[in-house]
């Protein structure tokens, strides 16, 4: 029905988005609800305290309350927006919170899975559900490098410190598995 | 136009957080006038927040609370409360004075005096809303239902300016369509009535002409305030 309050469920996120801009409370709210269990996943992967994390997750809805008029639909989805936010404003607080994680990499040299689905993949139309199948198809180490530059903030020459390997090996390495991740997901 | 691969690399490495600042501030730098090279890092960064895929976690709801509570109309109650505390009194002079007057206008007649037993169990509730610019002045007879209301200095165009009661269970109930350039008089929804009591929060959104279509603020919320008993 038309107006309703329920028609919020049926307005694409990114229509949400355009209504937050414009100073719309309702639209705010469902954009909450539709999105925070994703988006506290991912302050939780970055902060694993709670507290902090919790924190990071109302500065994330109040820049999105401010800033949702930056969303430009042209450069990606509403959702890979929101996780950017999330993501980035998870980092700044875990850089200024405290140093960086220097928890050593244990690079295990465990070899990807032998037997790949391509059709799965590709009758996949989801970026989310194709980047998961061609990260499993990478080698373990290097989709393990790949998810600690994210969430972790580490740059090369972290990830070749925590690993405990030259950055040039370790900068080769993950130049060659983006490489099979473009071409996986091509 | 795609990127070159070397390009598209970069692309990668910035949206995925791998390069040292100073490479990085330069692809970023990039951004803003390579358009190729913004396409890649835009499918890239659409890539990288797949990594999220398996992330997911309920929230306290208290979060949603503290969102809510920090939202800027909010803030400029806090900041302005401590201002308008002192008017508030005087508001809510100036909204009984202008009610009596209009509820002799309309019967002719002094407004019926209530008898004493209802004085005493409802007395009378007053609320000053106040926000980024304007006020409003609400004052409720339980006695007799009806609410009466003063909109001054707020720039609400052609929207309807909506009256609130937000409950502890935080579900927004209408009260309806307020007059914009005099005072009003209007009975309170049955629904409302129950949770009119001291202590509630009220609250003014704009909304389209006629008030909002869904039952629930659809338009900013521009004014916030307490009822509290009158006297």
């Amino acid at each position: 029905m038309a107006g309703s309050p329920d028609s919020a469920l049926d307005t694409s996120l990114e229509h949400l988005l355009e209504a937050v801009a414009a100073g719309n409370r309702a639209a705010f709210e469902a954009v909450y609800r539709r999105t925070n269990v994703k988006l506290f996943g991912v302050a939780l992967r970055i902060l694993p305290e709670r507290q902090e994390a919790e924190e990071v997750l109302q500065e994330v809805y109040l820049a999105v309350w401010r800033r949702a008029g930056a969303f430009d639909p042209a450069r990606g989805t509403a959702m890979t927006w929101l996780i950017t936010l999330a993501r980035n404003r998870a980092l700044d607080r875990l850089r200024a919170s405290r140093r960086r994680p220097s928890d050593p990499i244990e690079l295990a040299g465990d070899v990807p899975d032998p037997d790949p689905d391509a059709e799965q993949c590709a009758l996949a139309r989801d970026d989310a559900t194709r980047v998961a199948w061609c990260m499993d198809r990478l080698d373990g180490d290097d989709a393990r490098l790949i998810r600690t530059a994210f969430f972790e903030g580490a740059s090369y020459a972290d990830l070749a410190s925590r690993a405990a390997r030259p950055l040039g090996t370790i900068k080769s390495r993950i130049r060659r598995a983006l490489i099979r991740l473009k071409e996986c997901l091509a | 136009m795609s990127a070159s691969d070397e390009d598209d690399l970069l692309a990668a490495e910035l949206a995925l957080g791998l390069l040292d600042e100073d490479e990085a501030a330069a692809a970023r730098e990039r951004l803003r006038h390579d358009a190729a090279f913004a396409h890649a890092h835009a499918r890239w960064q659409s890539y990288a927040a797949g990594l999220a895929a398996d992330l997911g976690e309920t929230p306290p709801a208290h979060v949603w609370s503290a969102i809510e509570a920090r939202l800027p109309a909010n803030d400029d109650l806090r900041t302005s409360r401590q201002l308008w505390r002192a008017g508030a009194i005087a508001a809510a002079l100036v909204v009984l004075a202008l009610g009596i007057n209009d509820w002799r206008r309309v019967h002719g007649a002094p407004p019926p005096q209530p008898a004493p037993v209802m004085a005493q169990a409802a007395p009378p509730l007053v609320a000053v809303l106040s926000g980024k610019s304007g006020v409003v002045s609400v004052s409720y007879d339980p006695a007799d239902g009806r609410l009466a209301s003063v909109v001054s200095g707020v720039a609400a165009g052609r929207r309807a300016v909506e009256l609130w009661v937000i409950p502890a269970d935080g579900r927004p109930r209408s009260l309806g369509v307020l007059a914009q350039d005099r005072a009003g008089w209007r009975a309170v929804p049955a629904r409302a009535t129950q949770v009119l009591r001291s202590g509630v929060t009220l609250a003014v959104s704009l909304e389209p002409a006629g008030g909002s279509p869904t039952g629930l603020p659809t338009g900013p919320v521009i004014l916030t305030g307490k009822l509290t008993t009158a006297g």
